[in-house]
């Protein structure tokens, strides 16, 4: 008797469990009266926001140059401790691609990190950052991945993580915490130049998703923002780029030269990940690149983040 | 006296050799800040900070050429994450992908100092088009084989 009455309180603990546990996971989408008001884009102001973001970097082929950028059908799966992650092909193909996604849903993954089935993405694709955009230029964006090339094939890659990571409605409760669309760090009197660069990289550029260190939940941590961090590849550090940092030393001319160019004030060429982003900003309007510039010497300088 | 000096210069390159063959991480680092400083040189004067003479023109190109074909020689097995090495693991997981990549830059380097004649290219414009091919070999390597920060 005692037993059953055991049995029974722990199935309804169970349930409550359950039922908190799916509800604190439920995929939020953008409000349709927001979606309602979503205009339509125009794909030249959105070819700037593809090389900001970077969409080619990881969606794209290994290794691609040129216009094999422009390529969209999936890339390099990127290692990382919680597991292989896959960039899907993004092209406009309706079948291996987003051909069949709408703007909205479009929106939703970029804005909210859900895909067009109410499934939570993974955070892999940076939309901790691109949740910061403005609901104009993610329309501008997808109109002009619709001018690119569709690719009808899917890469064999596949993404395979660690458990409890394979669990993708745990995403939502990770969003619950973290999403957020608001600025990483507060720059009191900042110009409007920086303003405008704060926004380039803190929301499309997502420069802090490899330059900031991430706490245990593999959210970035804003009190380190732009700290460095370590490589989340494998050996060496992404580095401290605050003016704690080694661009304490640089004039704003000397980082916009690094972006066009590659070589940083001691004409030390780019190297590694940031490679493949450097070329992406040098594709940039110069306004834009000095606005990141003013960006980097306006955020709260940080010494290196602690080693592990 | 011209004895003493050339013997004087044995002794120095015979000191050189010496270093390269037991520091081999010492000495790729002093060729690639040799090399940083030609690009320097090169980038100073194509930016127009520094201004444009044949003679430092050639200068770099000649630099560049040097450790195009000496550096590949100064990563043996054994050699990696030694000193303060920027070197990636990846060298020595895939010398051919390395060992191509570093041709990009030799044959570029060799290509510039065929067209850099005796007194070196005789303006910017024809040192520009003689060094940008150069030195838009570097990030070919760097990116995969070099660390980051």
């Amino acid at each position: 008797m005692l037993l059953l009455r055991l049995l029974g309180w722990l199935a309804l603990l169970a349930l409550v469990a359950g039922t908190a546990f799916w509800w604190l996971t439920m995929s939020r989408t953008l409000p349709a009266e927001t979606l309602a008001a979503m205009p339509a884009g125009d794909a030249e102001r959105g070819a700037a926001l593809f090389w900001v973001g970077g969409c080619a970097s990881c969606h794209a082929a290994p290794g691609a140059k040129a216009d094999e950028r422009l390529k969209l059908g999936g890339g390099r799966v990127l290692k990382t401790a919680f597991g292989d992650f896959a960039p899907p092909n993004i092209s406009p193909d309706r079948a291996h691609g987003i051909g069949a996604w709408s703007a909205a849903d479009f929106a939703n993954a970029m804005l909210m990190g859900v895909g067009p089935g109410g499934e939570h993405l993974y955070p892999a694709f940076p939309y901790a950052s691109y949740a910061r955009m403005k609901l104009a230029d993610v329309a501008d964006l997808w109109a002009y991945l619709q001018t690119l090339p569709p690719i009808a094939e899917t890469r064999a890659a596949r993404t395979a993580l660690r458990f409890p990571f394979s669990v993708r409605r745990g995403v939502g409760l990770w969003k619950r915490v973290f999403l957020s669309d608001a600025p990483a760090v507060e720059l009191a009197g900042a110009t409007p130049e920086a303003l405008r660069g704060q926004y380039l990289s803190e929301g499309p550029g997502h420069c802090g998703e490899c330059h900031t260190p991430r706490n245990r939940a593999g959210a970035m941590d804003t009190a380190h923002w732009l700290a460095g961090a370590p490589n989340p590849e494998g050996k060496g550090r992404v580095p401290n780029i605050t003016p704690g940092g080694k661009l304490g030393d640089w004039t704003r001319e000397d980082v916009v030269y690094f972006f066009q160019s590659g070589f940083d004030p001691d004409y030390d060429a780019v190297g590694g990940s940031m490679v493949d982003v450097q070329e992406n900003l040098a594709m940039l309007p110069d306004d834009d690149l000095h606005a990141i510039a003013a960006y980097l010497a306006a955020v709260p300088p940080r010494a290196g983040a602690p080693q592990p | 006296m011209r004895k003493l000096s050339g013997l004087l210069g044995a002794f120095a390159v015979a000191g050189t050799a010496a270093v390269a063959a037991d520091d081999p991480v010492a000495t790729r680092i002093a060729l690639m800040d040799a090399n940083g400083a030609a690009t320097a040189l090169a980038g100073g004067m194509l930016k127009q900070q520094v201004p444009y003479s044949p003679a430092a023109g050639k200068a770099s190109i000649a630099a560049w050429e040097a450790v195009a074909v000496a550096v590949g020689s100064f990563f043996p097995e054994g050699s990696e994450g030694t000193g303060h090495s920027k070197a990636s693991p990846k060298i020595w997981q895939d010398r051919a992908g390395f060992e191509a990549d570093l041709a990009k830059f030799r044959e570029a380097a060799a290509a510039a100092m065929k067209g850099v004649g005796k007194e070196g290219p005789p303006d910017l414009a024809a040192f520009q088009k003689l060094a940008q091919p150069v030195m838009g070999t570097c990030k070919t390597c760097h990116e995969t084989y070099r660390l980051e920060d």
